[in-house]
């Protein structure tokens, strides 16, 4: 009897031992200890390291509070998220995808933050209308957007150079990209003229949509009930995609072509131009993306957008206070200008010192700042991330040339549509 | 019955009485820990397969069989489990057979044979992820080592590239998939083969039998038990596969290496559809053990009278 007394105390304690430590932990902050807030977030590389410039300024300028920035991959961010809300430890802030806005809005793990907005006389008509949309379910707002990007065209005027082409005159229209990448192309060297995204995900599905909005179609019916894009104008999208092939200009490979120095262009983000800025071992430019005489300027865009988990009010005032702070047009501008995000606010973009600033320190990101008021937002449904992976599946049929461009995009259709029902 | 033999029941079942509280209590931490970790989460993902929930909401709501009814429907998942269907069972054969003849060659009396087994064992311990990723740089087109060493061999590899041809790409992960597990499957066999006489092989080939005989007739036989083993064990192993084809294909090209644990994954980590995720999860586990029970019928039961 002893024995087992004995065993059991100690199993007790085993297993108590480690719940008691962690409660432990969980003081009430008094008066002296600063509140502390964690900080979730997937930005790397340069931008990682001005947020936490930013973040360490913050907490030396305001003692009461101490940020944590903890960065987690864009990959699984959201699956941290998703099982930190279960698993009850929940970062007090994060900044997410933007296209996880209406899911993560909709999930009620996120603060609302109209009491916030209204008390702190946030200037909030001076954001972008578009990139607000995404973070509203219910009339009610719970995010904030922190950054954005668009998708324009990048050079690499080596290649092109000795290609025999002028790398003064980019192409405007689609039919020169097309003339200007068979050019360029060099199978024989394995250098491609104009690289796609064609792998099954949601890299092709937003590359795609550029086109498809530049052809004057829509991804998703204004209703956001069911697909819009197995349209002329979607289908003229595609083909032009499976043409490129054709014509030698694109031969199927994985992603990253252009940084290995391997495409003469490509349609990437304003964020690669910091990153190529320091990395490319050649030289390069940007240019509007050319766009079918007969159709519009249109681009893609993404970002960030800032929320408040915690579910303790004075960690959520303190969390709403930093976000006031770093969405502030000041902080905003240099944000800006460290990492090449584009301005979520007019007061950023109309800055003449902001202009200035470009055109004096990098004038590659002229483009994306001119074209930042053509950007369409993605459909902000909550089944995004879903519909966008069956969406490219049967696309990337089509470049296999397993289905025929109209049937993959009526497949695609069908799939999207029973998805949204 | 004397003091002795009465002191000796008396102790027997005192004995037994304490033997079998030890064995409860050194057995507690174990069946607590399973129950915990693998019973609870198996009924809980159970009762989520007839649920429909993001993970993130407070509120789940009940579906009744919808999920299964959707996955009977959905071609997605028929493709999946076509795919791992044919993954398991190129994993399954191709390793069990080829180990076997390697562990028959080990077993030859070479010498080095700790060497050998130390280098066939130690994918086994390699983290999966890992070694995923350094295949995937090993088939790079034009970069890699094994593309460009079959290349000087004068093989052109499939267009464009080895892992996105719809053809071979599921070839390639078949093979890390093998490769994985050989040294595993070896040193088992190693065991067994050490354990048949030597005296039936001398006998075997004084009465005239061939190597390829005495392989067939003496060592094939014998080692069978082993065989079903090492098969359930690839089979249940293979079926779960998610991690190799993750890191190296993520499904593609046009879904040819698309797992049932790739479609789970997805449904449960980027669409957020638990209740789906978990439903799948119940499907694939009954086709598992339907597949070992049957084979434990057909073939376990006349190994078990050996």
């Amino acid at each position: 009897m002893k024995r087992l007394f004995l065993v059991l105390a100690i199993i007790t304690v085993l297993v108590v031992a480690p719940v008691l430590h962690s409660t432990g932990a969980i003081r009430p902050a008094s008066a002296q200890e600063p509140v502390k807030l964690t900080f979730w977030n997937y930005w790397d590389g340069k931008n990682g390291e001005t947020i936490q410039a930013l973040v360490d300024r913050y907490n030396a300028e305001h003692p009461d509070v101490e940020i944590e920035n903890v960065f987690v991959g864009w990959n699984e961010l959201l699956p941290k998220l998703q099982l930190a809300v279960a698993g009850g430890d929940r970062p007090d802030l994060a900044a997410a995808d933007m296209v996880w806005m209406p899911y993560l809005a909709k999930s009620g793990a996120l603060v609302p933050l109209d009491s916030f907005v209204e008390a702190s006389a946030i200037a909030i008509d001076d954001f972008y209308p578009a990139l607000l949309n995404v973070n509203t379910y219910d009339d009610q707002m719970y995010g904030l957007p922190v950054s954005t990007n668009n998708l324009e065209l990048f050079i690499n005027t080596d290649l092109v150079a000795a290609a025999g082409l002028d790398p003064a005159t980019p192409p405007t229209t689609w039919a020169e990209l097309m003339d200007y990448a068979t050019q360029c192309a060099n199978p024989d060297e394995g250098i491609v003229g104009m690289e796609l995204y064609t792998q099954t995900g949601e890299g092709l599905t937003w590359q795609y949509q550029v086109y498809l909005w530049q052809a004057g179609g829509d991804f998703l019916s204004e209703d956001l009930s069911q697909a819009a894009f197995n349209s002329d104008a979607g289908l003229r999208a595609l083909q032009y995609w499976l043409d490129l092939i054709d014509a030698g200009a694109y031969a199927i490979s994985d992603w990253g072509l252009f940084g290995q120095g391997q495409a003469c262009m490509v349609m990437d983000g304003s964020w690669m131009v910091g990153i190529w800025a320091d990395t490319a071992p050649f030289e390069w430019t940007t240019a509007q993306m050319p766009y079918p005489e007969d159709g519009e300027p249109a681009t893609n865009m993404g970002g960030e957008h800032i929320f408040i988990m915690s579910d303790d009010e004075a960690r959520q005032q303190a969390a709403w206070d930093f976000i006031q702070w770093v969405t502030s047009a000041e902080v905003q501008l240099e944000w800006d200008m460290e990492t090449g995000f584009m301005p979520i606010r007019d007061s950023v973009a109309t800055n003449p010192d902001f202009q200035t600033w470009i055109e004096e320190n990098e004038p590659r990101l002229m483009p994306f700042v001119e074209m930042q008021q053509y950007a369409h937002n993605r459909p902000p449904v909550e089944q995004y991330s879903e519909l966008s992976d069956v969406f490219s599946a049967m696309i990337e049929r089509a470049i296999y040339g397993q289905m025929s461009p109209q049937e993959a995009l009526d497949a695609a259709a069908a799939a999207v549509n029973s998805l949204l029902r | 019955m004397t003091a002795i033999a009465r002191m000796r029941t008396g102790w027997n079942r005192a004995n037994r009485r304490g033997d079998l509280s030890a064995a409860a209590l050194a057995l507690a931490p174990a069946i607590v820990l399973f129950a915990l970790f693998n019973i609870y989460p198996l009924l809980y993902s159970g009762y989520l397969s007839v649920m429909e929930w993001d993970g993130f909401s407070p509120d789940k709501e009940y579906v009744g069989l919808d999920n299964y009814k959707a996955l009977y429907e959905s071609a997605m998942f028929r493709n999946a489990l076509t795919v791992t269907f044919t993954y398991t069972v190129g994993t399954t054969l191709l390793g069990v057979a080829f180990s076997l003849l390697v562990a028959v060659l080990l077993n030859s009396g070479i010498r080095g044979q700790n060497i050998y087994r130390l280098v066939y064992f130690l994918p086994v311990v390699t983290s999966t992820v890992a070694a995923a990723v350094v295949w995937r740089y090993l088939m790079n087109p034009g970069s890699g080592y094994a593309d460009v060493l079959l290349r000087d061999l004068g093989l052109t590899p499939p267009s464009p590239s080895w892992l996105r041809n719809p053809d071979w790409a599921l070839r390639i992960v078949i093979l890390v998939g093998v490769w994985k597990r050989l040294g595993f499957n070896i040193v088992i066999y190693l065991a067994g083969l050490q354990n048949i006489p030597k005296e039936y092989y001398e006998a075997a080939t004084v009465d005239g039998a061939g190597s390829w005989d005495r392989f067939r007739r003496i060592t094939v036989p014998l080692i069978a038990p082993i065989t079903l083993l090492l098969i359930i064990m690839s089979i249940i192993d293979s079926f779960l596969i998610f991690d190799v084809v993750y890191v190296m294909t993520d499904g593609g090209p046009i879904g040819t290496t698309e797992v049932v644990g790739l479609l789970l994954y997805r449904q449960a980590f980027r669409y957020f559809n638990l209740g789906t995720a978990s439903a799948m999860g119940w499907v694939i586990f009954a086709i598992v053990f339907v597949i070992t029970l049957i084979q434990w019928k057909f073939f376990g039961a006349r190994e078990a009278g050996l």
